[in-house]
């Protein structure tokens, strides 16, 4: 893996363009994520942000008109590639959306369905296991250890959110995406997933995308600002908040865009 | 502040009101300093007198300012520029206040002098006194302007200022000497050297935020330094 000052880079993406059917969402995108940092993607409605998102993950995959272009290189390896395993990738890459969305099963079946198909528990205990340790990471143990077997839609949203993230991080993913993942919660919720992705990116990178300035100045520790299918400016969060370089940088983030 | 409005209009109009402020108390340091220069060299009682006075308002400047600089960061958020603006407001208002009272600090002296003073000591004055009015309107014109350069010229005359409050603090140290009856005035003229010095670091201070304001970067090394001055007549 390359490095950028301090950091590992665990993505790159490599003038990468995406189009859907004729029309152009990204226009030869490069940025480098670096490793067990928190990176927001900024930028107003429409300008790319979740469709970048999901070239990272090759979700893109699923969209019939949706033609990515480029190169995303994961641990040295271009994901783009044909011989890539997108079941092994999504393995790896997790990820969380804006809405919460559990299974419409029990709260242990929600965290034990990814470790099932990916075959990482031997045995019943060893899938407990993986089932409190995912529920102990996302900070919703306490509140749902004695329920573990009730629906999980029966939880809050700010809970159900928890959930989901639990179960991302059931496989053990390296990264973790994560789309607009507080604008259905409240301050409390948001505050507590905040707390969370704090946390988490000691064993995760984590790339979240944020209606919130506010949110990506205190979750993050590098910052992209999209725009028109661009990506205008990325580099320490600080530095994007404090003095960007771009004035359509400075015009969004200060609240002047007309 | 950059070309395009905020889309919220209120906003737009509280950070013009601040930067307005900051002009505005910036206009009365100036202009008590000039009175505070002009009473002790022309030895004027009245202008002395409502330099005195007239620090009340510049201190309220300085809490209304400090008092809108809480309530943007409170309850806008303000990034970037607009941060900027926000944080330097309030580090400029509580160095103009500082200019005010020293101002005042030098009427004050003045109304207690006695003797009329050597005309080699009176010229001494005038030239660091003029040298610290003139870097003043500088750096507020600076800041009027968004002006890095001219903040940065600002910045590195204060090693003037300082030979200049030495050559003058010379002239008071031979007065002193000259006979013992001036030993009052004497002292008070050190204070007001002082005084017109320390008005110098302010407005250096102030320069040093208009950089950061303009450009986000930091005016880098030491700030610049002239000989030491110069206080028990002895290098
Ligand atoms: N499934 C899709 N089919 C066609 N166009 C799409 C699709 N998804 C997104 N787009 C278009 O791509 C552009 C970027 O969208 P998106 O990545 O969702 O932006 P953001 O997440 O920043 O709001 C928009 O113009 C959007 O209309
Ligand atoms: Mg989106």
């Amino acid at each position: 893996m390359r490095k950028n000052g301090v950091n590992m880079i665990k993505i790159s993406a490599k003038n990468v363009d995406v189009f859907y059917g004729k029309k152009q969402a990204l226009f030869n995108i490069n940025l480098d994520i670096e490793e067990n940092q928190v990176t927001a993607l900024i930028g107003p409605s429409g300008c790319g942000k979740s469709t970048f998102l999901r070239c990272l993950n090759r979700m893109n995959d699923v969209i019939d008109i949706c033609k990515v272009q480029g190169e995303i290189v994961i641990n040295d390896f271009n994901i783009n590639d044909k011989g890539c395993d997108v079941v092994r990738l999504r393995e790896k890459i997790g990820m969380v959306f804006q809405k919460p969305n559990p299974f419409p099963k029990t709260l242990y079946e929600n965290i034990s369905y990814g470790p099932t198909i990916h075959g990482m528990a031997q045995s019943k205990q060893e899938m407990d296991e993986i089932v409190e340790t995912s529920l102990k990471k996302a900070a919703l143990w306490e509140e749902v250890k004695d329920r573990l077997h009730e629906p999980g839609t029966g939880l809050s949203g700010g809970q159900q959110q928890r959930l989901c993230i639990a179960r991302a991080i059931s496989v053990q993913p390296e990264v973790i995406l994560m789309d607009e993942p507080c604008s259905a919660l409240d301050p409390i919720a948001t505050a507590q997933i905040e707390e969370l992705i704090d946390e988490l990116k000691k064993e995760h990178t984590i790339i979240i995308v944020t209606h919130s300035m506010a949110q990506a100045a205190r979750v993050s520790q590098r910052t992209g600002f999209f725009h028109l299918g661009e990506l205008i400016e990325h580099g320490s969060t600080d530095k994007i908040f404090k003095n960007p370089d771009n004035i359509k940088t400075q015009d969004y983030i200060t609240g002047r865009f007309g | 502040m950059s070309e395009a409005p905020h889309t919220v209009k209120s906003y737009e109009e509280e950070l013009k009101n601040l930067n307005s402020n900051i002009i505005k108390m910036g206009g009365f340091c100036e202009e008590a300093l000039g009175k505070a220069v002009q009473a002790i060299t022309m030895r004027n009682s009245d202008h002395a007198e409502s330099v005195i006075k007239d620090d009340e308002k510049i201190d309220k400047f300085e809490t209304l300012i400090e008092q809108q600089v809480v309530n943007l960061i409170a309850l806008r958020q303000p990034m970037a520029i607009d941060l900027r603006e926000t944080v330097t407001a309030l580090k400029i208002s509580s160095d103009l206040e500082r200019i005010g009272d020293l101002a005042k600090n030098i009427s004050k002296r003045t109304l207690l002098l006695n003797e009329n003073l050597p005309k080699n000591l009176v010229d001494a004055l005038v030239r660091v006194s003029s040298d610290v009015q003139k870097q003043l309107k500088s750096i507020l014109d600076a800041y009027l302007d968004r002006s890095s350069s001219v903040a940065m010229n600002v910045w590195e005359s204060d090693e003037k200022t300082d030979d200049l409050t030495n050559l003058c603090m010379q002239e008071v140290i031979k007065y002193l000497k000259e006979n013992e009856k001036n030993l009052d005035d004497g002292t008070h003229l050190l204070f007001v050297t002082k005084n017109i010095e320390r008005i110098g670091d302010h407005t250096t201070n102030v320069a040093e935020q208009v950089y950061y304001l303009v450009t986000g970067k930091y005016l880098e090394g030491d700030r610049p330094k002239g000989t030491e001055p110069i206080v028990t007549g002895e290098k």
